[in-house]
């Protein structure tokens, strides 16, 4: 645990860069919880930190984007009629929000680091893309498939999820007409479940999630515990 | 208009945002769109992506303005960085999507630096921008150097490590000691 000014201030400047990675990740993680909120000197040294690294932008040339993307975001201000279940929706946007808050961090003020920053950012990416107009929301078992048509990615995120039995994972396949394809284990803390699945839903027919052993080879699907229409 | 009158206008164009004016949202976007396209643009270096990011944080800022406490610095802070972290999030996300060097091969030509420069910024954007460049050209090289790799290229100080072949700690010692001649220099320039 480092209790150092010089130290926390090498991981604060390092957090407001967005550059930190494993340990000194969770030890930002920790100081911004447990110790920069109770510190005089360390929360103006992040302000300062944080003045700084949104300059730092302005060192890149002001660059003119497409003249099509502001008549795109006027678009997309007008009210658009909900074609899916707006109450899943909503209740997915909660509890994105819920766990992004419950794991230290804020989505609003974007306060994030590490690992968990990381998976805070995916989770928020989940929020914004649930939010949009065409997003399909798909039950499977206790979790949300989210995804939107054309998206080389989708996510799957669920809460009061039941933990595997010790010495288990819960791995996700995808099923297509050639064959099964891994799509990565789907980790379970404090009842939430959540993956960022790098592939197109669409390419596939259906969604599984199997419960496997623990650091086994993810050669074929094990025992599943939930599936849907991909 | 100086940088703090700007900041002064920014309040008010985000009071106005909370409340739903579409007139501040435009205003907002005529002030920093093409501050955040050319970041996002430097970071992601895709057209497509950095188009992404910028709507993103439009969108964001237009759904949560309440996002913005103005008690925690100036406007500008917040939203270049919310640009500069989805930036960040999306050159890392496509790395893991190992489709970088894919597309790497299709890159679009970068800006050509005299039309980039010859956009222009608000005249007080324009006041902080040489203030930062000039602060900028004080660091001594490595110190800049793992600055802007971090910043610009999105890398974290693990990575940075590995390429430059030098401690991480290193790394931290010189990161630090950027950000703080930086915050030095640009104070002496606020008149702080």
């Amino acid at each position: 645990m480092i209790e150092d000014h010089e130290q926390i201030e090498e991981l604060l400047a390092g957090y407001v860069l967005r550059s930190l990675s494993g340990d000194d990740a969770a030890e930002a993680d920790r100081l911004l919880s447990d110790h920069v909120p109770a510190c005089g000197r360390c929360r103006d040294t992040l302000a300062d930190f944080q003045a700084l690294s949104a300059d730092l932008a302005l060192d890149t040339p002001p660059l003119a984007p497409p003249d099509t993307l502001l008549p795109r975001l006027h678009r997309e201000l007008e009210p658009v009629p909900r074609r899916r279940r707006t109450g899943q929706l909503a209740a997915v946007a909660a509890s994105v929000a819920l766990v992004a808050g419950l794991a230290g961090t804020s989505l609003t003020q974007f306060v994030r680091a590490g690992d968990r920053q990381a998976r805070a950012d995916d989770m928020a990416a989940a929020l914004d893309l649930a939010r949009q107009p065409e997003a399909d929301l798909v039950p499977v078992g206790p979790a949300t498939e989210i995804s939107v048509p054309g998206y080389e990615e989708f996510y799957l995120y669920g809460t009061g999820v039941q933990a595997p039995p010790p010495g288990s994972v819960y791995r996700v396949w995808l099923v297509s007409s050639t064959g099964t394809t891994y799509g990565g284990e789907l980790p379970c803390e404090d009842g939430v479940v959540f993956l960022v699945v790098p592939f197109d839903p669409s390419a596939f027919t259906d969604l599984l999630v199997t419960v496997e052993q623990a650091g086994s080879t993810p050669s074929a699907p094990g025992e599943v515990v939930w599936s849907a229409a991909a | 208009m100086g940088v703090r009158d700007g900041d002064r206008e920014d309040l008010e164009l985000h009071r106005r945002l909370t409340t739903g004016d579409r007139g501040a949202f435009d205003e907002l976007y005529r002030r920093y769109a093409k501050a955040a396209y050319g970041l996002a643009y430097r970071l992601t270096g895709q057209q497509i992506l950095a188009q992404d990011v910028v709507h993103d944080a439009y969108m964001a800022l237009w759904r949560a303005p309440e996002a913005y406490d103005p008690a925690r610095g100036a406007f500008r802070t917040f939203f270049l960085s919310l640009v500069h972290h989805r930036a960040v999030d999306t050159v890392r996300r496509e790395e893991r999507l190992r489709k970088r060097q894919e597309r790497a091969s299709n890159l679009e030509p970068v800006a050509d630096e005299d039309v980039a420069e010859g956009v222009v910024d608000e005249a007080w954007v324009a006041i902080r921008r040489r203030e930062v460049r000039q602060a900028l050209t004080t660091l001594p090289p490595e110190q800049r150097q793992v600055l802007e790799m971090a910043y610009f290229d999105g890398k974290t100080q693990a990575t940075i490590a590995d390429e430059l072949q030098i401690p991480i700690g290193t790394v931290k010692t010189r990161t630090l000691a950027a950000m703080r001649k930086l915050r030095r220099v640009l104070d002496e320039e606020d008149g702080v």
